[in-house]
């Protein structure tokens, strides 16, 4: 689509942003040629999302200019970005949750007609937009935000973009909370965004969706340019190398099954969710010490309702759950973390860390009860802060600051965070539920090495991911949740990930049909 | 460019939230004090332009605040119940429960603590031993009274759904009215002139010790005090206290960490009654020895809204918000019988203060939640 007389859709020379002492980047330049799909890698706290900031009018770069088709700009605020045609979807939606899908894409932007709002006008409009790229959710746009999943809130802040008119779009880590149909769906979506003459930045941190959705590929490191390559010219391999500084393991390491005791044992369990839809329907598993079970699937099948009726933080409908041979149906969600049950949340911005509390504080967060934190309700404050600075220190985190509020953490510092806590509690049960969204490759690895080790040392894990890799490396088995059930329960050393992404999508495998039939009617045993 | 200016105006804004958020405790502190000295200069401005002498007033203001031993005596005891219905305020503020209903939880603290203490005055021996026993028993019934109070609409909410601003206003009423039905239909001195209950007996009530009057003692504000580090204790020091301050801040997150939030929703209303209760009992002990159609209470429990509000929320802050309050109220009372400028005068300088001070916080509140000013990289 790139023509050689139009002035690039958007050059960034010599970009420099600092904070205080912080250089977050240091003499950046980007060029976004027109029509084009331009990934923008680079690991956790390495100014991705600084730079983008700084196009979309967030951040006043110190140094450097900005030029957009081909006039060079000035941006105090994103309303100037976005009157140049400069859109940005960011990580964390920006939507109002108790607002419905239709009024959060018009916000600010409401077509009115004698001072009154007229939705007619916008749902048509809307409903254009949705069937020029495909989307779905103009069947939803009278559903509250807070009743979407997460890939659903990032269609409508999609849609809400490219209603306010941009032309030029940027996508913060748009991949982060997505299953790999969904994906797949959204590349398909910038591919035909491109074909339509949109051009688009996303920043990203995985080499693969990199390689296959972008054009070019810029890589930053530590606020730097390491150089912008050709997709068709380069390699998983070398931009790796580019990201990280050096080489890095990506192999499932294959592994003797475990014999060991029943840790978590589920049997005919049903769950509503918060709509009272029935989200699980009726699934045995078991979970044995020293063994990892992976759960994958599409988002929203019920996992995520599975994991908070094993938890306690959702309370069953039927069915029990014993924890190492105990019922603990019936329990708080605070007593079956005393019982050594730990979490590491789906959602870490608002389950997972108080956002305006300092890490020191967030330490305690599911430690109220647990000595030597506090004892006989008395907190201990010195102890806690001692578990802070281990779980910075142990787990890297950054800024190495045990008083910075959570909220100023990038988000894989946060989730480091969030799992060092959490195997900090001593427990003998994991749920992990995307450990590594959001992470980059570096932590990635130390997040699955110290999975795998926990697992060496004899605890039960369970981990939910929509990545399969992650779930192909992690696991001894994997359990298929389609719908509510587990559709298959197979082993990942035999399993392609093609085979995986079709019992996702809810078919059965033909060959072994009669096989994992009888295994899933058996339940999980290994 | 026509975003130009709204734009600049956010520049201006954005550094502004920066600072404010930045800015520590001490920092704050400072900014109230000044706050508060830049209200008292434009109530003096009002005052003479309104054609007062300005000066006239600040030294009644003074001398009424602080003046004389009489002053300082009747300061205090406004300051002790500001500081007691401020900090159970505060306590349900922090935990994110909106308890409008301190001053009938106050209300009935103090009648559940009149009247155990008439009734079980005669089955006691006279004299100190039988005084501390019955304000330890009035006491004790006055705090579990208003905390019981706090609990209805704390269950109503935790278990119902009900808005507890809604019901708490409401039990407010409900509180005033029946308490005034009691002590007029029930509970009546029958050797009384006016509506009140019998009178505690002489010796139930706090020795004075450094100022002498009748209305207020030093160990009043001594218990206040420790109440108030005790709340703070509670609130910095405990699980309880974390789930609290958690829940107001993160709901999600804290139910994540295993607070059950209808539970924490209840005792959070229960800890913030009993210690409006606790005021009730410290007003009827130390100060009127009776009780009165409530009806004609002076509104303490709505004053300490403003009271929290001026301490951002935080325990230890409204003992200086309740001091000043304290003295200021103490002020109007004298300047309304001493001079001429009309007493409104005096509540709209309260108004003043709590606007220049409270405004700074809620800023602080506001930018926090719209994300101005944070480096959210």
């Amino acid at each position: 689509m790139t023509t050689s007389n139009a002035p690039p859709a958007v050059q960034l020379e010599g970009i420099t942003k600092r904070f205080g002492d912080v250089v977050a980047n240091d003499e950046v330049d980007l060029t976004l040629e027109q029509g084009s799909i331009h990934a923008l890698l680079g690991e956790n706290g390495s100014g991705k999302t600084t730079l983008m900031s700084v196009l979309y009018g967030l951040y006043d770069q110190n140094e450097g200019t900005i030029t957009v088709n081909g006039e060079e700009q000035t941006f105090n605020s994103p309303r100037d970005a976005m009157s140049v045609g400069v859109g940005m979807i960011h990580q964390h939606f920006q939507l109002v949750e108790p607002m419905t899908v239709l009024q959060n894409i018009i916000l600010g932007h409401e077509p009115t007609e004698n001072g009154l709002i007229d939705e007619s006008v916008a749902r048509d409009e809307i409903e254009d937009i949705c069937s020029r790229y495909g989307f779905s959710i103009d069947e939803e746009l009278d559903t509250q935000i807070r009743d979407l999943d997460l890939g659903d809130r990032q269609r409508v802040e999609i849609v809400k973009t490219l209603y306010r008119g941009a032309e030029i779009l940027i996508f913060d880590e748009p991949t982060a909370v997505l299953t790999p149909q969904e994906v797949e769906g959204l590349i398909d979506l910038l591919n035909d965004l491109a074909d339509a003459g949109h051009s688009m930045i996303f920043i990203s941190h995985k080499l693969d969706e990199a390689l296959t959705a972008a054009d070019d590929i810029t890589v930053l490191r530590d606020g730097e340019s390491v150089g912008t390559v050709k997709a068709a010219d380069t390699t998983e391999q070398d931009l790796a190398r580019m990201m990280v500084g050096r080489e890095v393991m990506f192999d499932r390491q294959s592994r003797e099954p475990t014999s060991g005791e029943p840790v978590l044992e589920a049997n005919e369990v049903h769950v509503r969710d918060d709509r009272d839809i029935e989200k699980v329907s009726g699934v045995d598993l078991t979970v044995r010490s020293g063994e990892i079970l992976g759960i994958a699937g599409v988002q929203g099948n019920g996992q995520t309702e599975l994991v908070e009726g094993c938890t306690g933080l959702r309370s069953l409908e039927s069915g029990s759950v014993r924890f190492a041979g105990e019922d603990v149906t019936e329990m708080s969600r605070r007593q079956r973390i005393e019982e050594g049950i730990a979490y590491i949340p789906e959602d870490r911005q608002t389950e997972g860390l108080v956002q305006d509390y300092s890490l020191v504080r967030n330490a305690l967060l599911g430690n109220q009860t647990i000595e030597p934190y506090v004892n006989d309700g008395v907190i201990d404050w010195t102890a806690v802060r001692e578990h802070a600075e281990d779980i910075i220190e142990e787990f890297n985190v950054r800024p190495p600051n045990a008083d910075a509020e959570a909220a100023s953490l990038s988000g894989g510092n946060q989730q480091k965070f969030i799992v060092g806590r959490e195997i900090g509690h001593d427990p003998d049960l994991i749920f992990a539920s995307h450990p590594t969204r959001g992470v980059d490759i570096g932590s990635i690895e130390f997040i699955h090495n110290r999975l795998l080790e926990l697992r060496e040392n004899g605890l039960a894990i369970v981990v939910v991911s929509s990545k399969l890799e992650e779930i192909q490396k992690l696991s001894d088995r994997i359990a298929v949740m389609y719908e509510g059930e587990f559709i298959d329960i197979v082993d990942p050393d035999n399993v392609t990930e093609e085979q995986l992404g079709l019992l996702m999508a809810g078919q059965r495998l033909e060959n072994e049909g009669e096989l994992s039939e009888q295994e899933s009617k058996g339940g999980a045993q290994a | 460019m026509s975003s130009a200016d709204s734009s600049g105006a956010r520049t201006v804004l954005d550094r502004a939230a920066d600072r404010m958020l930045d800015a520590g405790v001490l920092e704050r502190v400072g900014i109230a004090i000044a706050s508060t000295t830049l209200a008292l200069l434009i109530g003096l401005g009002i005052v003479a332009m309104s054609g007062y002498n300005p000066a006239l007033f600040a030294n009644q203001l003074i001398i009424g605040a602080i003046g004389s031993e009489a002053a300082m005596a009747r300061t205090l005891r406004l300051s002790t119940l500001f500081i007691l219905t401020g900090v159970a305020v505060a306590v349900a503020f922090r935990a994110g429960v909106f308890n409008i209903g301190v001053q009938g939880q106050f209300i009935v603290g103090g009648i559940a603590t009149v009247m155990p203490i008439v009734w079980l005055a005669p089955l006691l021996p006279s004299g100190p031993i039988g005084g501390v026993t019955l304000i330890v028993i009035g006491t004790t019934s006055g705090i579990i009274a208003g905390g019981l109070y706090a609990a209805l609409p704390g269950a109503l909410k935790a278990y119902a759904g009900a808005n507890e601003i809604i019901t708490t206003i409401m039990l407010n009423f409900i509180a005033i009215g029946i308490v005034g039905w009691l002590v007029m239909g029930w509970f009546q001195d029958p050797n009384a002139p006016s509506t009140r209950t019998e009178q505690l007996p002489e010796y139930v009530g706090f020795p004075q010790i450094v100022f002498s009057s009748s209305s207020f003692s030093i160990i009043g504000l001594g218990i206040t005090i420790a109440v108030v580090i005790l709340v703070a204790i509670v609130i910095e020091r405990t699980g309880f206290g974390y789930d609290m301050v958690t829940s107001g801040h993160q709901q999600s997150a804290a139910t994540y960490s295993g607070v059950d939030a209808k539970r924490t929703i209840v005792a959070t209303m229960t800890f913030s009654g009993m210690v409006a209760g606790l005021a009730g009992a410290i007003f009827v002990i130390m100060i009127t020895g009776n009780f009165t159609n409530p009806d004609g209470i002076s509104t303490y429990g709505f004053d300490a809204i403003a009271v929290s509000l001026l301490a951002a929320n935080n325990p230890i802050g409204v003992i200086p918000a309740g001091l000043l309050f304290g003295g200021l109220d103490s002020a109007g009372s004298h300047i309304q019988i001493h001079s001429d400028v009309p007493a409104q005068m005096i509540d709209g300088i309260v108004g003043l203060v709590v606007l220049f001070v409270a405004a700074p916080e809620l800023f602080r509140m506001a930018a926090a939640r719209t994300g101005l000013g944070g480096d959210d990289r």
